[in-house]
């Protein structure tokens, strides 16, 4: 027995932090594959194995014109159809980013620290500190709920509530972006580095002078990177409100589901694809623009 | 002048009470007759804009331009929105203003490069015309000769002292290479956070300079190996 004031010997554990954390982490994978009973057999198709194969092999002819017959005499062409969808699915999207991404800004700087840390060399009265905790505190479990409910869970609320309007399928994107974006802001703006600002405090620069032209300067790289990324999700996200009746790639896609057109599903898969290659090779020039 | 001592001695922190950006656990720092310590916040930015203040570091914004990081030298003076739009869509005067500055420190042709494309040395210079803008009354740099190769840092301390001369600046340069703390007038060695001597610089010993970067525990033994020549 270790007697108290003693310094008790332990043995160290073989692998170290790091090594129980990973082995923590396979460990979890391990006990969730068991729990769900999951296993490589159950991709093996059981009696539709001629749908699975003829949806995957359209994928090498995706449709350049209706693929049924009786289409109406006067319909569009196919591929302005999916050119329609796809722009709709832009301009939902994009309305969606307009109000999460300065929304999302404005509550990321509320949630960060650096936001808050004033000038170094003078204390802040107490009740300066207190004000900016609750602030801080309050911005942040506001995020927390704007994000914990996903879109599609919104945009049925919303449905439920307004009825299949554009504003309805809007909000249902925003709000869980603007949550996501003003958390992942505000991480960014903690991580960015502080020898800028520190450098701007001593030309007299106000706290919030030094945030804007010191810090937000740094991290607006990584920023404008990730505010892409949701850029290219609202996108998806957009595409998949078509599910539930709004005119975005998701609307035609499932009504070319169901009537095994599946031809047509890849040409709007394809679609999806194209958009996501846009915004990335966008992205990227945007990021070097700012980076290299 | 310039602060000598060896790493740790308190030679950043003593320029950093000099501009307000630490305050004094102890004892009082007077600016003109105020007392640092005792000022309320918007006097203490008010005399940080008039003390230019050159980092190590260059404390520079990387990812913007050189025009951009020499007109931040004016965001104490300027309210929010006037500085954001000097940041932005900087007036011509401004602009005239930041090239001459960039003519006088040697890199005219920079304006409108991105800092982090600069060596270490360019970097250093937009630094000091950053203090410049501000049209400071005193100018205070921290080791601003640690990121050069020692032609660069003899340029470099021509054309600060020679800045300082002409716009008749109180000069403050913390060092720890002692030839170049000979070239300016005035020496004052830090040890520890103590002051060891402060005098003209031709009044300091070359022991004296050299005594103050000797390792603690080698200085001890010395002073010991002394007492025990002198007991016997």
């Amino acid at each position: 027995m270790v007697g108290v004031g003693t310094s008790r010997q332990r043995r160290p554990f073989p692998l170290g932090r790091r090594g129980r954390t990973i082995l923590a982490i396979v460990a979890a994978g391990l006990v969730a594959w068991f729990a769900l009973g999951l296993s490589p057999a159950q991709l093996v198709p059981t009696g539709g194995a001629g749908i699975a194969r003829d949806f995957f092999a359209a994928a090498w002819r995706p449709a350049l014109d209706y693929e049924g017959a009786g289409v109406p005499d006067g319909a569009r062409p196919f591929l302005l159809k999916v050119l329609d969808a796809t722009v709709r699915t832009i301009v939902f999207a994009t309305a969606a980013m307009s109000l999460a991404l300065p929304i999302g800004l404005v509550l990321g700087f509320l949630a960060s620290s650096v936001g808050w840390s004033g000038d170094p060399a003078t204390r802040a009265s107490r009740l300066s500190r207190t004000l900016a905790r609750s602030v801080q505190g309050a911005t942040r479990t506001l995020i927390i709920g704007m994000r914990s409910v996903h879109e599609l869970l919104w945009a049925v609320l919303f449905l439920v509530a307004f009825g299949l309007n554009t504003a309805s399928a809007v909000l249902a994107i925003a709000i869980p972006y603007t949550g996501t974006l003003a958390k992942v802001f505000s991480e960014m703006l903690d991580e960015a580095p502080r020898d800028s600002a520190a450098g701007l405090r001593a030309t007299g620069a106000a706290p919030v002078q030094v945030f804007l032209h010191g810090i937000l300067p740094r991290a607006l790289p990584d920023m404008t990177a990730y505010a892409f990324y949701r850029y290219e999700c609202a996108i998806r996200s957009s595409a998949i409100l078509g599910f539930f009746g709004y005119p975005t790639l998701g609307y035609y896609l499932r009504a070319s589901f169901e009537n095994l057109h599946y031809r047509e599903v890849w040409t709007y898969l394809y679609a999806l694809l194209i958009l996501a290659l846009v915004l990335e090779s966008w992205s990227t020039r945007l990021r070097q623009r700012f980076v290299a | 002048m310039a602060f000598v001592g060896p790493s740790g001695a308190g030679k950043t922190t003593l320029l950093r009470l000099l501009n307000g950006t630490v305050t004094a656990s102890s004892g009082t720092v007077l600016v003109n007759g105020q007392d640092l310590g005792a000022l309320p916040v918007r006097a203490l930015r008010r005399v940080r804009s008039h003390v230019g203040f050159v980092h190590q570091d260059h404390s520079l914004v990387p990812n913007l331009r050189v025009s951009q990081n020499v007109v931040a030298g004016k965001l104490g003076e300027r309210g929010l929105f006037a500085a954001a739009r000097s940041m932005l869509f900087p007036k011509r005067a401004d602009i005239d203003r930041v090239y001459a500055l960039l003519e006088r420190v040697g890199i005219p042709d920079k304006l409108f490069e991105r800092t982090d494309t600069l060596s270490g040395g360019e970097q250093q210079r937009v630094a000091l015309a950053r203090a410049l803008f501000q049209d400071p009354s005193a100018l205070l740099a921290d080791e601003p000769f640690a990121s050069v190769d020692r032609a660069r840092a003899l340029d470099l301390v021509e054309l600060i002292t020679g800045v300082a001369a002409e716009r008749g600046l109180t000069l403050v340069v913390s060092l720890h290479d002692l030839d170049l703390a000979r070239m300016f007038p005035r020496i004052v060695g830090l040890r520890a956070g103590r002051t060891v001597f402060d005098a003209p610089s031709d009044n300091v010993a070359e022991t004296e300079l050299t005594a103050l970067f000797r390792l603690a525990d080698e200085l001890e033994s010395e002073l010991s190996s002394a007492d025990d020549s002198a007991r016997s």
